[in-house]
């Protein structure tokens, strides 16, 4: 489905409450005149679901250009990238909230999303504009000082989407005057960055095969990067390089081998056709090395690893690649042959790391499995992995970096062996951690909510899911899940604290070059530790659970942290969190008194 | 005799209501077992869930039933799919066919809670 705005019948309309701004809503039948009648006798609104905007907006800073993509870690007035720049360290060179004056944190202003399941959004800030993705893809462009509403877009999707883990978005990218969501029916969508107008859209896969995309693009020269879902429902997955200016499609890398190529050895039979291996999360790139890092998902079916023996390359690994033709250029595996659902892509900070005296230009990543990776960058080496959740019993991890599993951690028909961590991780790809350089400290949002594993008979159908068994999340059950945001020592894989928390924790981690690391609770605070310590400096309830990923920003010479809430039912199977706290996205933007 | 016995099975049939092929499954433990397999590998995960939960995939052990509860009314909503909904038809999919349909109807119904 298409939703331009038709000239023919473009409607202006002004919004009650926005002075002068003029909103263009299209794909809507053309307004009535007023009409002298009383309410019961007027015309049901129409299904108004886009509205542009036609007036000067922003500071004038012109495009979003490689150059402000690449300085994005310096830039305190803008934040550009999922990961806050290239490196996805997300930390703002921010430096005057600080632990001496966090608690003084008040509401500036604050937004509802008008949506419900959970709110993941890392929102986007450039020329004194916030862009806002929503869970349904909404997206909507804001005044970052003030909040004010410029242009929105609601997506209209198909009823059938085929979705593991919820109607979620994680924000939308930014290049030149265009700013990029992807979709829950597998599409990416253009927009001008100033009118909400599509520049273009373009379909990446068909969602009825199973196919969705949810993470923010990353920009890389003039083109977007975009990874797919579907690893629970037997897909091929891929990630795509896409023509920023047109949307054409310049290559797309499948994370499983075809027919004949290598890789196919590592699974049983023709399984890797129906492997899933998918990319939903954002990577990183080395614009000094000019290689682009992208990072997959379990095989398929999750739980049933029978039909498919071997180690199934791709999933779960860390892939180098060419950014100019797609070409790999070398791999780590993590979980080599996967049985427990621990994707191999959640955040992969680039980053030098000491040992032995020596510099190492190094990746380092909390993986849902439960260790703490560092890898070279250069090679895909494996240096070191050490343990970063509180339970940990499915493997060890020998010299090479391969898991030595515990043959009672395998999923059975009848399972009654608590395997830690559970599905979920650990760290998991729809949050973010965040890395202080300073410090050397990563910050690592966890989950401690072990599982027994049960398998059953599965069968491949395309466009359904394909699992192959379930998690019993019997640490729910039982009351004894918990969470953790822990700093880990970059140089040395250690924990050097923990600020636990009641609930697991699933929001993202926002770090500050004043000392201070933002996140939030499934009980609807958002919180402010101190970096160096742990200690919390500040919290403030929005409301519903916390599942989005905090950034930092100046606009019009004040300081501000955006915080989204949102909560989330469906979750809470997997991971307890308070059901009783209505659903509904809002975003809260916080700064200092004057 | 031969009378009195047709009499008593019609009286048994219109008891217990018409059979079903469930009913031999329902009687096997092999049969039951496999349909909990099925419906572990093929239908839980994070669609159906094997306790309540709030996924949008309904919860099909508390006996509520949104196209008809009959065995025969479980069975078409498995074979033939639920349009609009990610529910697509099974006929054909299964390992075993319609057997293995049946024996998840037999399975579902089994453990459905008091």
């Amino acid at each position: 489905m298409r939703y331009p705005v038709p000239a023919a019948t473009a409607v202006l309309l002004t919004l009650v409450g926005c002075e002068q701004a003029t909103v263009e809503q299209g794909d809507s039948p053309p307004a009535e005149p007023p009409a002298e009648t009383t309410a019961v006798e007027a015309a049901p609104a129409p299904d108004i679901h886009h509205w542009t905007n036609d007036r000067k907006i922003g500071r004038g800073d012109g495009p979003a250009n490689n150059e402000h993509l690449l300085r994005a870690p310096l830039n305190p007035e803008q934040w550009l990238h999922y990961g806050g720049d290239y490196a996805n360290h997300r930390h703002s060179p921010i430096d005057d909230i600080t632990p001496g004056n966090a608690a003084n944190l008040k509401v500036a202003w604050a937004f509802p999303t008008g949506t419900s399941e959970q709110f993941e959004v890392s929102p986007t800030v450039y020329d004194g504009i916030m862009y806002v993705t929503t869970s349904f893809n909404r997206i909507f462009a804001l005044d970052a000082a003030t909040g004010e509403i410029y242009w929105r877009y609601d997506h209209q999707q198909p009823e059938d989407l085929r979705l593991c883990c919820g109607y979620v978005n994680r924000g939308a990218a930014i290049a030149g005057d265009l700013v990029l969501m992807a979709t829950l029916d597998a599409k990416l969508i253009a927009f001008n960055r100033l009118t909400g107008v599509v520049a273009w859209e373009t379909t990446l896969a068909d969602y009825a095969k199973g196919f969705s995309a949810t993470s923010m693009p990353l920009i890389v020269k003039d083109m977007a990067i975009i990874g797919i879902a579907g690893g629970e429902f037997g897909v091929r997955g891929f990630f795509d390089a896409y023509d920023v200016a047109t949307g054409e499609l310049r290559w797309r890398h499948y994370t499983l081998p075809a027919d004949g190529e290598p890789g196919t050895e590592t699974w049983a039979g023709d399984s890797y056709k129906t492997g899933g291996a998918p990319a939903w999360t954002t990577g990183a790139y080395d614009p000094e090395t000019d290689i682009l890092y992208w990072t997959t998902g379990n095989p398929s079916p999750d739980w049933n690893g029978d039909l498919r023996a071997g180690d199934n390359l791709y999933s779960n690994s860390l892939l180098a690649v060419n950014p100019d033709n797609g070409e790999r250029l070398w791999h780590f595996q993590f979980t080599p042959h996967d049985v427990w659902d621990y994707d191999g892509n959640t955040q992969i900070f680039l980053t030098d790391v000491q040992r032995e005296g020596e510099t190492v230009e190094a990746i380092v990543q909390a993986n849902r499995n439960g260790y703490f990776y560092t890898l070279d960058r250069a090679t895909g080496a494996f240096m070191s992995a050490t343990q970063y959740v509180e339970q940990i019993n499915w493997a060890t991890i020998d010299d090479n970096g391969r898991p030595v599993v515990d043959p009672r951690a395998n999923p059975v028909e009848e399972p009654d062996f608590r395997v830690c961590p559970g599905n979920l991780g650990g760290m998991n790809g729809a949050f973010s951690g965040a890395l202080n350089p300073d410090l050397g400290l990563a910050y690592i949002p966890t989950i401690e909510s072990c599982q027994y594993f049960q398998k059953g008979i599965v069968a491949f159908v395309e466009g359904q899911p394909f699992m192959g068994g379930l998690p019993i999340a019997v640490d729910v059950t039982n009351g004894a899940d918990y969470g953790h945001l822990s700093a880990i020592d970059i140089h040395t894989g250690e924990v050097r604290w923990r600020y636990k928390d009641p609930e697991p924790m699933m929001a993202g981690a926002l770090s500050t070059a004043g000392g201070v690391v933002f996140t939030g609770n499934r009980d609807g605070f958002a919180l402010a530790l101190d970096a160096a310590t742990g200690e919390l400096l500040w919290k403030f309830r929005m409301g519903g659970g916390v599942r989005s990923q905090p950034v930092a920003y100046r606009a019009d010479g004040k300081t501000y942290v955006a915080i989204g809430s949102g909560n989330d039912r469906n979750i809470a199977g997997f991971a307890a969190g308070p059901v009783a706290i209505p659903e509904g996205g809002h975003l809260f933007v916080f700064s200092l008194p004057e | 005799m031969r009378t009195t016995l047709l009499v008593a099975l019609a009286i048994s049939v219109a008891a217990c209501g018409p059979t079903s092929p469930a009913d031999a499954f329902r009687a096997d433990p092999e049969a039951i077992q496999r349909g909990k397999s099925l419906f572990v590998g093929t239908c839980a995960g994070y669609c159906h869930t094997t306790v309540p939960s709030d996924r949008d995939a309904p919860y099909l052990f508390d006996r509520v039933w949104q196209h008809g509860g009959t065995d025969q009314e479980i069975f078409d909503t498995i074979a033939d799919g639920v349009p609009g909904t990610t529910m697509i038809p099974f006929k054909g999919k299964l390992p075993q066919g319609d057997d293995d349909i049946w024996r998840l109807v037999a399975y579902i119904t089994t453990a459905a809670d008091d």
